[in-house]
């Protein structure tokens, strides 16, 4: 609803947002550190009930990062994340064990289970989790190949997919048990536009028909402009822009414009950092 | 989420209240294969009017239900859908695979009227 | 100082390691002997299918090297023994080495390099592909559902397989007594008999329980390290089988020293 101009400083919280109930997720002050390196320096965000949040950013930004703490494979240094209004950051492992049942997560790489079939890498988390009946396990797991368009392919190994069928098998495997909150890395990366269009087709269809909140990370700008709701750009740990898609369209703040516009990026080195640089004084980015 | 079930002439009627979720829709399964494998019911009606979500476990469990019926002849049928309900069959494609009533007057005639199943 | 730094360093590495090493060991532990009984799940037909693949696939290869090492000890012991005219003993030489030691032994180096640096290789994989991370968001918990399993299986099956090697090495020892030291198969066996004491065996088994352990351990740990890239697959796998030997060889020195102490006399 606001314009971007007055959320522009998230840095430090001054006056730190209230979590609202109806929020899928709310990030609050969240800081994430590597060893000695802070990748997040405080980040703020809601992403409302049923909405699709894209988050920006390029390489390095650290959005690759906060999806991962989002999902807890990253512990943050501080600040919390409430996932369905429950707090999810700094909680036991088992507590944490519970919240994610009620969340699905699709790798970059689909991450499938190489040893197991498609069907059974579906089955497994409801095999795992719940007491359902193997026949009707069976039914589910063809449903959700059914919505992601891979009906009969429950008999395939991973490796005998491609690219584009292994991440619809990821989204079949992440829809298992029907999460509310559904986060995706990178969807389109690395796939043929034509197939990539159709991730963000099934993305779309997903929201509308269950009504899921979707967290998407990408850096591709067509995929981010059709299928977010909001999104954020993220730039060296910082959220510079927070907005609706068709404000983000229309912002003028240079930071949002120069990624939206893919303006190379200026050399701010000063010149002593350069000459550290240069000499190793200054250690080298970890991924 | 409750299930209880009560005799309408030859049929029989599952009323269903509450959500079906993951961790329930066991007990729904079991009712119906009971009434249909075991007791040999010749026509199950489910009641959703009073079940606000379904998810797809709740679907799969129906899905048994029916096909498990057209292996023994009998028939299978839902009344009553919430407006998320409908639209979870609907995205599945399943609405039409169902024998689908908006109220159970109907839902008694229907099977009355018609032994088969519209939708085969 | 350098110097004193670095070995102080290298000491903390170290139990850093087997610090991680008793992690996994206690996690699979647990997972195996306490969850099932708080209601969470453990899967039998896992653990079943590693044992295949650890104790039952591994029996052809476990019976040639056993035979032969039998063999080869006999050749040794009589090289020495004929000096003094004690061929006789031959049998009772193999036996009590066979089973005290070189059964367990052996079958550790042979379940080190099918099973330990598969564990890696496997785990390892899992890891680059972010398989690792897919089971964490899907609420499965990695030691549970990968390592358990394979603990279990190793410390059934490696006493099981140590067994069937102290019997290929008599054997193999056999062998060498027929066809050179006048034995023939029912005195050889019933000089073995002799030789052999109940706590010889039980020792042996006894270690070999000890070595499926810390194989299960370092495969699994260096197949959780591995870092990004599959080319740091193989490089775990190599480290697996490296550490993997060294840690046996530790076991096998602490565990003998105690039942040396604790033996009967």
């Amino acid at each position: 609803m606001s314009p971007l101009p007055p959320k522009k400083d998230y840095i430090g919280a001054m006056t730190p947002m209230p979590v609202k109930a109806s929020c899928a997720i709310s990030v609050r002050n969240l800081r994430v550190k590597y060893g000695e390196r802070e990748i997040l320096h405080g980040v703020n965000f809601d992403v409302p009930a049923g909405e699709t949040m894209v988050i920006l950013g390029g390489s390095g930004s650290g959005k690759s990062t906060l999806l991962r703490t989002l999902v807890g494979l990253e512990r943050p240094s501080s600040g919390e994340i409430y996932i369905m209004g429950k707090e999810f950051a700094n909680i036991s492992e088992d507590e944490r064990d519970e919240l994610r049942k009620g969340i699905g997560m699709s790798f970059q790489s689909g991450a499938l289970f190489g040893s197991m079939t498609v069907g059974e890498n579906v089955a497994l988390p409801l095999q795992e989790h719940t007491d359902l009946d193997p026949s009707t396990i069976e039914i589910m797991v063809r449903l959700k190949l059914d919505q992601v368009g891979l009906s009969g392919f429950e008999n395939y190994m991973p490796a005998q997919l491609s690219g584009g069928m292994k991440k619809r098998a990821a989204i079949a495997r992440a829809l298992s048990m029907d999460p509310q909150v559904l986060f995706f890395d990178e969807p389109s990366a690395g796939l043929d536009p034509i197939i990539a269009a159709g991730i963000d087709e099934l993305i779309l269809k997903l929201k509308r028909a269950f009504k899921m909140s979707i967290v998407v990370v990408t850096h591709e700008l067509a995929s981010a402009f059709l299928i977010a709701d909001r999104m954020i750009v993220l730039d060296k740990g910082v959220i510079v822009a927070d907005a609706t898609t068709d404000e983000m369209k229309n912002s003028t703040q240079p930071r949002v414009r120069q990624f939206l516009d893919r303006v190379p990026e200026p050399e701010v080195t000063g010149e002593i950092d350069y000459l550290q640089m240069l000499t190793g004084d200054i250690p080298p980015i970890r991924q | 989420m409750d299930i209880s079930t009560r005799k309408v002439g030859a049929a029989t009627i599952v009323d269903v209240v509450g959500d079906i979720t993951l961790y329930n829709s066991p007990q729904v399964r079991k009712v119906l294969l009971d009434l249909i494998k075991d007791k040999k019911t010749p026509r199950v009606i489910v009641n959703l009017e009073r079940v606000k979500y379904i998810d797809s476990a709740g679907v799969a469990s129906l899905v048994e239900g029916l096909k498990v019926s057209r292996d023994q002849k009998s028939s299978f049928a839902l009344f009553g859908l919430s407006r998320t309900a409908r639209e979870v069959l609907e995205l599945t494609r399943l609405i039409k695979v169902f024998e689908v009533y908006n109220t159970e007057e109907e839902a008694l005639a229907g099977g009355a009227k018609t032994d088969a199943s519209p939708a085969r | 100082m350098a110097f004193t730094d670095s070995i102080g360093a290298a000491t903390i590495d170290g139990l850093a390691y087997v610090g991680g090493l008793a992690r996994l060991t206690g996690g699979a532990a647990k997972a195996v002997f306490i969850s099932p009984f708080q209601g969470k799940r453990f899967h039998m037909s896992r653990a079943i299918h590693q044992a295949m693949a650890v104790g039952v696939e591994a029996l052809p290869i476990t019976s040639l090297i056993s035979f032969f090492i039998g063999a080869i000890l006999a050749v040794n012991a009589a090289y020495e023994l004929r000096k003094f005219g004690a061929l006789h003993l031959v049998a009772s030489a193999v036996a009590v080495s066979m089973t005290r030691e070189l059964g367990p032994l052996m079958t550790a180096v042979v379940v080190i390099g099918r099973s330990g640096s598969s564990f890696a290789a496997e785990i390892g994989t899992m890891k680059v592909n972010e398989e690792i991370d897919a089971m964490e968001t899907m609420a499965l918990e990695p030691i549970s559902f990968l390592v358990a399993p394979k603990f279990l299986a190793m410390i059934l099956m490696v006493p099981c397989l140590t067994a069937w090697a102290d019997f290929m090495g008599v054997l193999g020892g056999g062998a060498f007594g027929l066809a050179a030291a006048s034995f023939t198969w029912g005195s050889y066996i019933q000089a073995t008999l002799e030789a052999l004491i109940a706590h010889d065996i039980l020792t042996g088994l006894l270690k070999a329980m000890f070595f499926g352990l810390v194989i299960t351990a370092v495969g699994c740990q260096e197949g959780f390290s591995t870092g990004l890239g599959s080319e740091q697959v193989g490089r775990s796998t190599t480290s697996a089988v490296v550490k993997s030997i060294f840690a046996v060889v530790m076991v096998d020195l602490v565990s003998t020293t105690i039942f040396y102490l604790t033996a009967p006399r």
